[in-house]
């Protein structure tokens, strides 16, 4: 076999390596256990809560967007972490002392392995999941299956394949599931996603979706040069690239620069549709569907692609259009409304949408019972077992049609999707793409 | 919540200036040749072929390959280098040709090129390999005893699920919860297939014997739903 002159980690990684033999010792004594969550909220007089009554969070693979949700995670009163799992070390450290400062203490424990963690730690309830989009269905699925309650970060899946799976988990072990599509559960974008879904703007016949403004569809296969591989303490490179082809290391990888690759990352699409397509569908509810037509758009990020749900709907890809981040417009045949990042209020057609809007946000709130704030939503729904606002079929749904945008662009032609196969229409080429081989021993 | 959106923009547009960018120009998705499948097999015979040049080969064999690629490809489904990327390749194309060739690695190989190829059967749902499969639920590699076990879940069929039932309460730890995954996926298709009392058994053998409460709990419920049926 030719090839480069030096591969220690290809090599490290063939047969039985440390980690499978890590991993299979615990595989014998792993000790299973259900978590203990206390079905109530139970705040005393003085906001406090017993030790009892808090939902027990550990943390995977947070990095800086990880570690912004902690932060927002730990400022709820019944949620104490206490552990983090992650195969860099350099993490783990800047987790661990991050949350023995805010509870005042050094118990945190640190894992270079989750599912090492999870085994042996009956304690934990939930986890924070917020490692690089490769792992996001990877990790939740194996987090659900042994009991726990997971929040993963956006976006949720790497192939229509891997939604379903997530689907699948959650439902085969009871489990909670949130993906960290925020805006659902924020005041202005929720405003006029009411003001769509009770007809305050007519018939909606089209919906735009902000794609982000960096990197494009067109992933990257290039392999960045190959770097001298960290102590085996230090960063699990073969961890790290998990289920994902091997490729040598490189330092870049782990610091963000995974974005762009196809084997890591969701492309511009799904950056920002995995927000934005979730908002999009929440409007027209369509959050148990996704569109089933793609039309190519000869250019590189998708940016003015069209694609139609069996309604007739149609959601429209775009660049620009917004003063903000991952911005929506809902269009209907008596008004429109749009919202993005930085707006107070949502852009209306009509300033009496301002006030029905308002008012429709307290409905919402009053009729579900959901707040606007996405993480206590989640805390709200492990205690009592509903479902989370962005539960698993909403992630799966909007993210299959992040898949099949992607796909619509690396074809370079139109695609037709059907949601309730879900797979392409008469088209083995596409279908081809619905899942990817995984790397043993990262199988699902 | 406006900073949480913020320093979500934030992040991403320090991704911006990832080296991946700089990258992208001359080796994008988008920007390629697609090539037929004689190209791709050309590389994959060239003995001086760099190993990024036969995964992106394979890669590329994912898209456009048939079974005509077996007689290059197969041989690598054991090399440890190369066997995650050959599976990769062969997966996705419809010829019982892979399966058959998946099968021999499972009767020759270890290590992960056998759990790999345990794991592309399972994903094939080849019911041939089934025997050979219950053969290996009690595997001294613990690695391929998980395999198998949630291979033969997506596999299926009467013989699998007896397999995995009786495989539940001689199983501890991970090897278990492979074991309660293959149960899973075995009663829903049982289900699926209208196999209610068949589905309903598997079911109870879980509400009986799983490790987690929340699974006995779901496998109750579903097993009392499919009697009511």
């Amino acid at each position: 076999m030719t090839g480069p002159a030096s591969i220690p980690e290809g090599r490290a990684e063939t047969a039985t390596t440390r980690r499978d033999c890590l991993k299979t010792a615990a595989l014998a004594g792993a000790a299973f256990a259900a978590p203990t969550i206390v079905p109530a909220r139970a705040l005393g007089r003085d906001g406090a809560v017993a030790p009892s009554e808090k939902i027990v969070m550990a943390g995977v693979g947070l990095g800086p967007r990880g570690q912004f949700d902690l932060d927002w995670m730990s400022a709820e009163p019944d949620v104490r972490f206490v552990a983090i799992a992650d195969v860099q070390k350099s993490r783990r450290d800047e987790v661990k002392a991050k949350i023995d400062k805010h509870n005042g203490d050094q118990d945190c424990k640190t894992y270079a392995d989750f599912e090492e963690m999870l085994s042996t730690r009956p304690d934990i309830d939930a986890v924070l999941l917020a490692t690089g989009d490769r792992w996001h269905s990877q990790a939740a699925i194996r987090i659900m299956r042994l009991g726990k309650d997971v929040y993963s970060e956006k976006p949720s899946s790497m192939t229509v394949a891997e939604g379903r799976a997530v689907v699948d988990a959650a439902s085969r072990y009871g489990r909670v599931y949130q993906t960290g599509t925020q805006r659902l559960s924020e005041g202005p974008f929720r405003q006029i996603i009411e003001l769509a879904r009770q007809g305050k703007l007519g018939k909606i016949h089209t919906v735009r979706a902000h794609i982000a403004p960096w990197d494009s569809a067109d992933l990257s296969h290039a392999w960045l040069p190959e770097e001298p591989l960290p102590p085996a303490d230090e960063l699990n490179w073969d961890a790290w690239l998990g289920g994902c082809p091997w490729r040598p290391y490189n330092s870049g990888y782990t610091k963000g620069g995974w974005r762009g690759h196809y084997d890591f990352h969701t492309s511009c699409i799904g950056e920002w549709g995995a927000h934005t397509f979730t908002q999009c569908q929440a409007g027209i509810d369509a959050l148990d569907t996704s569109p089933v037509s793609y039309g190519y758009v000869k250019n590189a990020t998708g940016d003015g692609m069209v694609t139609t749900f069996a309604s007739g709907v149609k959601m429209v890809l775009q660049l620009q259009g917004w003063r903000g981040s991952c911005g929506m417009t809902f269009e209907g045949d008596e008004g429109s409304a749009s919202c993005a990042d930085g707006y107070e209020k949502p852009d209306v057609s009509s300033p009496a949408l301002l006030a029905e809007g308002e008012k429709l946000l307290a409905e919402y709130m009053e009729k579900t019972g959901r707040p606007m704030n996405h993480v206590r939503n989640f805390f709200d729904c492990v205690k009592s077992r509903e479902q989370t606002v962005a539960n698993p079929e909403v992630m799966h749904r909007s993210m299959s049609a992040v898949h099949a945008a992607n796909v619509c662009m690396w074809l370079r032609r139109d695609v037709q999707f059907d949601p309730v196969r879900e797979e392409f229409v008469g088209d083995a080429e596409a279908n081809r793409f619905l899942t990817r081989g995984q790397r043993a021993p990262w199988i699902i | 919540m406006q900073p949480k959106s913020a320093v979500l923009a934030g992040a991403a547009l320090l991704a911006a200036s990832s080296s991946a960018m700089a990258q992208k120009a001359s080796q994008s998705a988008g920007n390629r040749h697609v090539r037929n499948q004689a190209e791709l097999l050309k590389v994959l015979q060239n003995a001086d072929a760099s190993r990024k040049d036969r995964a992106d080969a394979l890669r590329e064999l994912a898209r456009v390959g048939n079974k005509g690629c077996l007689k290059v490809v197969a041989p690598l489904l054991q090399d440890e280098e190369q066997a995650d990327m050959a599976r990769y390749a062969i997966e996705p194309i419809p010829s019982p040709a892979v399966d058959a060739a998946l099968r021999r690695v499972v009767a020759k190989g270890t290590g992960r090129p056998l759990v790999g190829a345990i794991g592309s059967l399972g994903a094939r749902r080849d019911v041939k390999a089934v025997p050979m499969l219950v053969k290996k639920l009690d595997d001294a590699d613990a690695q391929v005893a998980i395999a198998a076990a949630k291979a033969l879940g997506s596999i299926g069929g009467a013989e699998a699920s007896r397999a995995l039932a009786a495989a539940l309460p001689k199983t501890t730890g991970f090897a278990q919860a492979a074991v309660v995954e293959g149960l899973f996926r075995a009663a829903e298709s049982l289900a699926d297939q209208k196999q209610t009392a068949a589905a309903a058994s598997l079911y109870d053998a879980l509400a009986k014997g799983a490790p987690l409460d929340c699974v006995k709990k779901v496998a109750a419920e579903r097993a009392e739903a499919l009697r009511k049926a």
